[in-house]
C-alpha cells in the first residue's frame, strides 16, 4: 500500500472551522497542503485561548470528500469509522487529536489502529467507547410522548449521539412520525412520512399532554414502582446502571 | 376492575421472576411494515428501585391459580384479590408502552386458570394479537405452563422469541415437598420439547474445553440419544432426564423462518428456600446448559412471602450475596470456560463470602501464576482475576504491534488492581513482589461492604478458619480476619 509522506511543522497557527465534519476534513486538508501542524482547532462556539487570531478554514465539500476517501483508502475503513465516531464524542480537543492520529496513520499505516495501548490512540478509543456506551443507554432511556400523533422525546447527552440513534429508532418505528430533541447540542432527529432528517434546533416548544398520554404515563409509573422488590431495595445499584443525569428526561421520574 | 389496578396486581405477582431479559434475538421488521425490532445484546429500558433491569413489560396474564406452591404469592391458599387481563387490553398496553420506548417487549407469565391448556391458550392469544394484528416485531418472552400440551407449547414457540420453563426448586425432593402439583417431568418434558422444536444442540452452548471431573459430556447428537445414562446431576434430576434428543424443526406460523423460540430458552431457580448446596445448584445449571442448550439460567434469592414451617420465616432477608456469587460462577461457566467442578467440590460445596469464585480459584492455583502478559494464551489470560473477555481480547490484539508494559495495559483499559499480582510485564519482570497478605487483601471482594453484615450472617456453614458474622464487630474487621486466615492458608 502506498503511504503518504507528509511532513508538517508545528505551528503557532490555530484553525477555526464551522464545527461540521466536512469542515474538520478541510482542516486536515489545510494542514497537509500547508505542511503545518496547527496548535489548536476551534469550532465557533468554543472559547479561543490563542495569542494570534486563528486562521479561518473554509468548508469545501470537494476537499472534504477527498480527505474522507483518503482516510478509508490509505489508512483503513476502521480509521474512518473511528474518526467519524470520535468527532461526535465529547473528548476535549478531539479535532486536534484526530488530526495527529490521521497524519500518523498515513505515515505508519493501518496497523496504528491496532496499537490499542498507544498514548495518542488510547484516549480516542476511550472516547469512542464512552460515546458507544451513551448510545446504548439512550436506546433504552429515550422516552417518547404521543403528542397528537407525533412521538416526541428530549435528551441531554454528553456526546452527539443522534446520528447513532437514528438507524435504531427509524428501524423500530417505520410507520411513526417521531422527533428526538438533543438539548445539549441543539439539534433534532426528525422522522416525518418515512423521511429521516437531522436538523438544527435551538428550542422546541412541545404542545400540552393529552389525557390519554397522561394515562399511559401514569400506568408506566405504576408498573415501574410495582415491579421493584422492596426486600431488595438498592439505590446505589440503580444509580450505577442508570446515572442520575438521565433521570430528568424519563417518564418514571416525572410529576 | 380498571386497568391501573390490574396492572398493579399482575405486576406484583410477576416481579419475583428473574428470568427477564431481552437478549438473544437480532431482528428488524420488514421495511416500512409493522413495528419493532430486537437486538442480540438485549436492551435495558430502566432500572427499578431494587437495581434490577427493566427490559420487558413483566406481568401475569392472571393471578388466579389452581396450584398451591408454597413459596409463591399466587398460590391458591393465599388470600389476595384475583384479576385477569383480557388478551386485547394486554396487547394494546404492550404496544402503547413499546411506542413510547418504555419497553423492549412483553414477558408473559401466568397463574394457572382452569387448566394448563386453557391458560396457555389465553397467553398465545396475546402473542397472536401482537404478532398478527399489530405486526409487532419486538421481543416476546413466554412462560410455559407445566402440563400444557405439546401443540400449544409449539405454537407459543412459533410466536415468542424465548420460552422458559421454571425449574423453581433445585432438587426433586424440594419440588415434591413444596409444589405438590408439579412434577419434575412436567418441567423437564417441555424443556426437552422446546429444544427439539428449536433445533438447538445442547452441547454447543458451552465451550468445548471442559475441566476435569465433569459427567461425561456428549460430543454428538448420537450420544445424546443413547439410553441408560443414570449418572446423577445435582441430586435428584438424573442424567437421563437431563439428556434430550435433537432434530425436528417445526415449520409455519410466525416467525417466517420456521424456527421456534429463536432466542432460545431460559429457566430460573429459587435460591435459599430449600437446603441445596451451591455445588448442587451450579452442577444443575451446568447440566441444563449442556443438555438442554439453555441460553440462561437465572437465580432468584427467595423473598419469604408466606408463613410455612418448610420455608424461611417471613422477615428473613433474601440471600443476595449468595445469589450474586451464583451469577458470578454462572458467568464463569458461560464465558470463561470454567467447569462447576473447578469452582466447587463435595468437600467445599458452597461459595466463599469473602472472595468471588474466580479469585477463590486463583488463590487455590497460585502455582499457575504469574503469567507473561506478552506470551500467555487468551485462555490463560481469562483465568487472571480482573481480566475478562474484553481485556483479554484487547491484550491479544495490542501485543501483536509491540510489547505491552504496565502503562500500556492501563491505557488499554485493563484494571490492574487484582491482575497486577498475576501478570508479568517487561517493566516488572519479577512481578510485584508483594507478600501473600497483600495479594489476598487485594482479592477480597469489596462487594461485601455494599451487601452488608446481614448478608454475611446468612453464610452459616463457613470453614472454621473464616470469621462469621458473629465473630466480628464490623465488615472491615471481618475482611481483615479473612485476609489473615487466607494468607496463612496458602
Amino acid at each position: 500500500m502506498s503511504r503518504f509522506h507528509i511532513v508538517t511543522r508545528a505551528s503557532d497557527t490555530a484553525y477555526l472551522y464551522d464545527g461540521t465534519l466536512e469542515g474538520f476534513y478541510c482542516c486536515v486538508h489545510a494542514s497537509v497542503y500547508r505542511r503545518e501542524f496547527p496548535c489548536a482547532i476551534f469550532a465557533p462556539e468554543e472559547t479561543q485561548e490563542s495569542l494570534f487570531p486563528p486562521t479561518e478554514i473554509v468548508t469545501d465539500q470537494g476537499q472534504a470528500g477527498k480527505v474522507r476517501r483518503a482516510v478509508a483508502a490509505h489508512i483503513s475503513p476502521r480509521a474512518l469509522e473511528l474518526t467519524e465516531t470520535v468527532f461526535c464524542s465529547c473528548l476535549p480537543r478531539r479535532e486536534w487529536r484526530l488530526l495527529r492520529i490521521l497524519l500518523r496513520g498515513w505515515r505508519e499505516g493501518p496497523s496504528l489502529l491496532e496499537r490499542l495501548g498507544d498514548e495518542e490512540l488510547a484516549p480516542l478509543l476511550k472516547a469512542e467507547r464512552h460515546l458507544g456506551g451513551e448510545v446504548q443507554l439512550l436506546r433504552g432511556f429515550v422516552r417518547f410522548s404521543d403528542l397528537g400523533g407525533m412521538l416526541a422525546a428530549t435528551i441531554t447527552p454528553k456526546n452527539f449521539v443522534l446520528p447513532f440513534l437514528a438507524p435504531h429508532f427509524a428501524g423500530r418505528y417505520p410507520n411513526e412520525n417521531f422527533l428526538i430533541f438533543d438539548k445539549t447540542h441543539k439539534a433534532a432527529l426528525l422522522q416525518e412520512q418515512g423521511q429521516l432528517r437531522l436538523i438544527r434546533a435551538e428550542r422546541i416548544e412541545f404542545p400540552a399532554v393529552s389525557e390519554l398520554e397522561a394515562g399511559y404515563r401514569a400506568l408506566w409509573r405504576r408498573f415501574y414502582d410495582a415491579v421493584a422488590i422492596e426486600a431488595r431495595e438498592n439505590p446505589r445499584c440503580r444509580m450505577t446502571h442508570m446515572p442520575k443525569r438521565y433521570w430528568e428526561n424519563m417518564t418514571e421520574f416525572g410529576d | 376492575m380498571d386497568l391501573m389496578e390490574k396492572l398493579t396486581l399482575l405486576t406484583g405477582g410477576a416481579k419475583y421472576d428473574a428470568a427477564c431479559t431481552s437478549s438473544g434475538a437480532d431482528r428488524s421488521g420488514p421495511p416500512g411494515k409493522g413495528m419493532g425490532s430486537a437486538m442480540a445484546a438485549g436492551c435495558c429500558h430502566s432500572f427499578a428501585a431494587d437495581g434490577r433491569c427493566i427490559s420487558l413489560l413483566k406481568v401475569l396474564m392472571t393471578n388466579v391459580c389452581i396450584y398451591d406452591c408454597q413459596y409463591c404469592v399466587n398460590r391458591r391458599s393465599n388470600d389476595v384479590p384475583r384479576v385477569t387481563f383480557t388478551p386485547e387490553e394486554l396487547a394494546e398496553l404492550t404496544i402503547q408502552f413499546y411506542r413510547r420506548n418504555y419497553i423492549e417487549g412483553l414477558f408473559l407469565s401466568s397463574g394457572v386458570i382452569h387448566s394448563p391448556d386453557v391458560t396457555m391458550e389465553r397467553m398465545i392469544r396475546v402473542l397472536e394479537l401482537l404478532r398478527e394484528k399489530y405486526a409487532f416485531y419486538g421481543y416476546l418472552h413466554c412462560k410455559v405452563i407445566p402440563g400444557a400440551s405439546k401443540d400449544l407449547i409449539r405454537r407459543a414457540g412459533q410466536l415468542a422469541d424465548r420460552l422458559s420453563v421454571n425449574i423453581e426448586l433445585p432438587s426433586e425432593r424440594s419440588l415434591r415437598l413444596l409444589c405438590p402439583d408439579k412434577t419434575r417431568q412436567s418441567v423437564l418434558g417441555p424443556m426437552a420439547q422446546i429444544q427439539r422444536d428449536s433445533g438447538v444442540n445442547g452441547h454447543l452452548c458451552l465451550p468445548e474445553h471442559r475441566g476435569p471431573g465433569l459427567l461425561s459430556a456428549p460430543r454428538n447428537s448420537h450420544e445424546l440419544d443413547s439410553p441408560g445414562r443414570t449418572l446423577s446431576v445435582s441430586g435428584h434430576f438424573s442424567d437421563k432426564e437431563l439428556s434430550a434428543g435433537n432434530g425436528g424443526n417445526a415449520s409455519g406460523g410466525w416467525p417466517r423462518d420456521g424456527r421456534t423460540s429463536g432466542a432460545g430458552q431460559a429457566t430460573q431457580m429459587i435460591i435459599g428456600a430449600t437446603p441445596e448446596s451451591d455445588f448442587q445448584i451450579l452442577r444443575l445449571a451446568q447440566g441444563l446448559y449442556h443438555r438442554y442448550g439453555l441460553k440462561r439460567v437465572f437465580y432468584s434469592a427467595y423473598v419469604p412471602v408466606t408463613d410455612n414451617s418448610l420455608l424461611p420465616a417471613p422477615g428473613t432477608p433474601p440471600p443476595l450475596l449468595r445469589e450474586h456469587r451464583l451469577y458470578q460462577a454462572d458467568f464463569l461457566l458461560r464465558r470463561y470456560q470454567f467447569a462447576a467442578e473447578e469452582l466447587l467440590s463435595a468437600d467445599a460445596p458452597n461459595f466463599h463470602p469473602y472472595l468471588d469464585p474466580k479469585c477463590d480459584w486463583a488463590l487455590r492455583h497460585m502455582d499457575r501464576f504469574p503469567l507473561d502478559v506478552n506470551r500467555a494464551s487468551r485462555e490463560d489470560l481469562l483465568r487472571v482475576p480482573g481480566v475478562g473477555p474484553t481485556s483479554a481480547a484487547r491484550i491479544v490484539t495490542a501485543r501483536r504491534e509491540g510489547r505491552l508494559d504496565t502503562a500500556a495495559l492501563k491505557r488499554l483499559g485493563v484494571v490492574l488492581k487484582r491482575a497486577q499480582y498475576f501478570l508479568l510485564t517487561p517493566d516488572r519482570p519479577r512481578g510485584t513482589g508483594l507478600n501473600r497478605e497483600g495479594i489476598v487483601r487485594a482479592l477480597i471482594d469489596p462487594g461485601i461492604f455494599s451487601f452488608g453484615m446481614e448478608q454475611l450472617s446468612l453464610f452459616t456453614a463457613l470453614p472454621a478458619e473464616l470469621p462469621g458474622a458473629g465473630d466480628v464487630r464490623s465488615l472491615r474487621e471481618a475482611a481483615e480476619e479473612a485476609t489473615r486466615a487466607l494468607a496463612a492458608g496458602f
